[in-house]
């Protein structure tokens, strides 16, 4: 583990974690043996192939699952009272919209649910609408949008809440390169004014490595960390950081880390 | 309509399967194209259907005489010099079929709702409901007569008994068939038990309640009429038991004829709900 960041005040930590789902679905272990720790305000991402276990992985931190083995702490406490505590922002591999709610009510659920003003809650749906760039279609049905915009929905629901710890589960693979860059970076610019804890799954490299103060990389069969990278382009990142040498070096590294496996 | 009730549990299309509906649409627009066929040959094949009744020729192939199948021009008639008569009967019984069904489908959704909050209780009831579906209007007439007396009461009770069931069924499946990454999503609001109802699985359910109060609007205009078979002095099932008793053939078939326009017509008024309180559905999707 990399002293610098995790050695700062620790947000998530995982001891020893495994998963091994019931034997009649899987007879893998999905997790074997995974400890980590993820600074409070650090961006990471966990990356690889399909199958490696990184939505396990989400799922566990998020108290949507427990683990069969090993101890997880979220700010010193069980992951159970942080989910209670509503310190979770969570994006979904899919985009896990309600049908019947409107484009914009399925963003005010969360702030409903919380007990904000309706004035205000509207008024925040629009905000976010318009930073994913989907403020024509508020008043839509979900199923009446494409797939990469019903992703772009989810984002803006699971910042509503200006979460502590944001999980996201592949949250722009849906999208095309160009839709893909730009919100990169605007992620990074809410990250960078909100400060919360990002824990990002993909399987993009670039993508990770544009993102990430950290990479996990998780290996197969059975899923368990295998490598972990720093990275260290500087902040704030820009779009000329992708042509930069470092920027190709880091990828080239990473691509070799999972060679070695 | 004691019948199996496996039967009565309509099963509903995946809310997530937008794809098979968009082809299927594609499909029924190029059906379309022939609306000479959709409108024309179904008309046809009726007024041929009149018309071979009329001839007798049913009559002849199956043995028949017409005191036995009256002629359609001899029930058009009686149904017209009795119109007045056969329009208040049908709205006493379809007021009866209405509150009934609305009794028992309000009961019923109950039944499912505590079966899905609290399913150790819950789930028996549902089984006891389903089994007071088994009793037959024969047997429930009867005792309701005594409960509720021969007024409109007793059909009323009828038909809430018989309507309960595959509402309960039905509205307890909808209720527990949610996609759990939709309960996830609730599941990290920390989200309450109540809010969780509140907001999805009340809604989810919604597509079951209506195929419920779709079955049940053609029970509920069967137990209204079987209900006024036994002690009932107005309706349409009176003066049907009544006229086929004394052998007024043609009034008898007035009274199916006025019953079945009755039953279509609170079909229809319930599917046109459906269209407005379920639009977003993918069964109810233009
Ligand atoms: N609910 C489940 N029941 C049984 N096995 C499961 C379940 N969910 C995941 N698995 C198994 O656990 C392993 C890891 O799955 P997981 O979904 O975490 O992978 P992933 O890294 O997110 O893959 P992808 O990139 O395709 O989303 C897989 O072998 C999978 O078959
Ligand atoms: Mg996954």
């Amino acid at each position: 583990m990399t002293e610098s960041t995790a050695a700062l005040v620790p947000e998530i930590e995982l001891e020893q974690i495994s998963m091994q789902y019931p034997a009649a679905f899987s007879d893998v272990l999905a997790l074997q043996d995974v400890s980590l720790s993820i600074a409070k305000g650090e961006f990471v991402s966990l990356l690889g192939p399909s199958g490696c276990g990184k939505t396990t992985l989400l799922r566990i931190m998020a108290d949507l699952i427990q683990p069969t083995g090993g101890r997880i702490e979220v700010a010193g406490k069980s992951a159970k009272e942080a989910r209670l505590a509503q310190r979770y922002g969570i994006v979904f591999q899919n985009p896990v919209l309600y049908d019947w709610r409107k484009v914009k009510q399925n963003i005010t659920l969360p702030l409903e649910l919380k007990g904000v003003k309706k004035s205000e809650r509207e008024a925040r749906a629009m905000e976010l609408l318009e930073l994913v760039g989907l403020q024509k279609f508020a008043d839509q049905y979900p199923w009446q949008l494409s797939g990469g915009m019903q992703q772009r929905v989810a984002i803006a629901r699971a910042l509503a809440m200006e979460p502590e710890i944001l999980l996201m589960d592949e949250p722009f693979s849906a999208l095309d390169e160009f839709s893909r860059e730009r919100l990169n970076e605007e992620l990074l610019s809410i990250w960078s004014k909100v400060g919360n804890t990002i824990v990002f799954v993909t399987h993009n490299i670039s993508e990770a490595v544009f993102l990430s103060d950290r990479v996990f990389v998780l290996s197969p069969h059975p899923g368990r960390l295998s490598a972990v990278a720093e990275i260290s382009l500087p902040r704030p990142r820009t779009k000329e950081m992708r042509n930069s040498e470092a920027f190709f070096r880091l990828i080239a590294q990473i691509r070799d880390s999972f060679e070695g496996v | 309509m004691d019948g199996p009730l496996a039967a009565q549990v309509a099963t509903q299309e995946d809310p997530v399967t937008h794809q098979t509906i968009t082809a299927s649409q594609k499909a029924k627009r190029k059906a379309g194209d022939g609306k000479a066929s959709r409108i024309w040959l179904p008309l046809a094949g009726g007024v041929l259907f009149f018309v071979l009744w009329e001839l007798q020729i049913f009559h002849r192939i199956f043995d028949l005489k017409t005191y036995q199948l009256p002629l359609p021009s001899a029930i058009g008639t009686t149904l017209v010099k009795n119109f007045d008569l056969l329009v208040n009967y049908a709205g006493y019984t379809l007021t009866e079929a209405v509150l009934g069904m609305l009794i028992g489908s309000a009961l019923g959704f109950a039944v499912a709702l505590i079966a899905a909050i609290w399913p150790r209780w819950g789930s028996g009831g549902v089984m006891i409901v389903a089994s007071l579906n088994a009793v037959p209007i024969v047997a429930l007439a009867p005792i309701m007569n005594l409960w509720f007396g021969a007024d409109i009461g007793s059909r009323i009770a009828i038909v809430a008994f018989t309507t309960m069931a595959a509402m309960a069924i039905n509205a307890h499946k909808g209720m527990k068939m949610i996609d759990p990454l939709a309960l996830d999503l609730m599941h990290s609001y920390a989200a309450t038990k109540f809010e969780v109802f509140r907001y999805v699985r009340i809604t989810s359910s919604l597509p079951f309640v209506f195929t419920a109060l779709k079955i049940n609007t053609t029970a509920s205009m069967i137990g209204a009429i079987v209900g006024e078979f036994f002690f009932a002095s107005r309706g349409l099932g009176y003066l049907l038991s009544n006229s086929i008793k004394v052998a007024k053939m043609p009034l008898g078939w007035s009274c199916i004829v006025i019953a079945a326009a009755a039953g279509v017509l609170f079909y229809l008024v319930v599917e046109r709900l459906e269209k407005v309180f379920i639009k977003w559905h993918p069964s109810q999707r233009a």
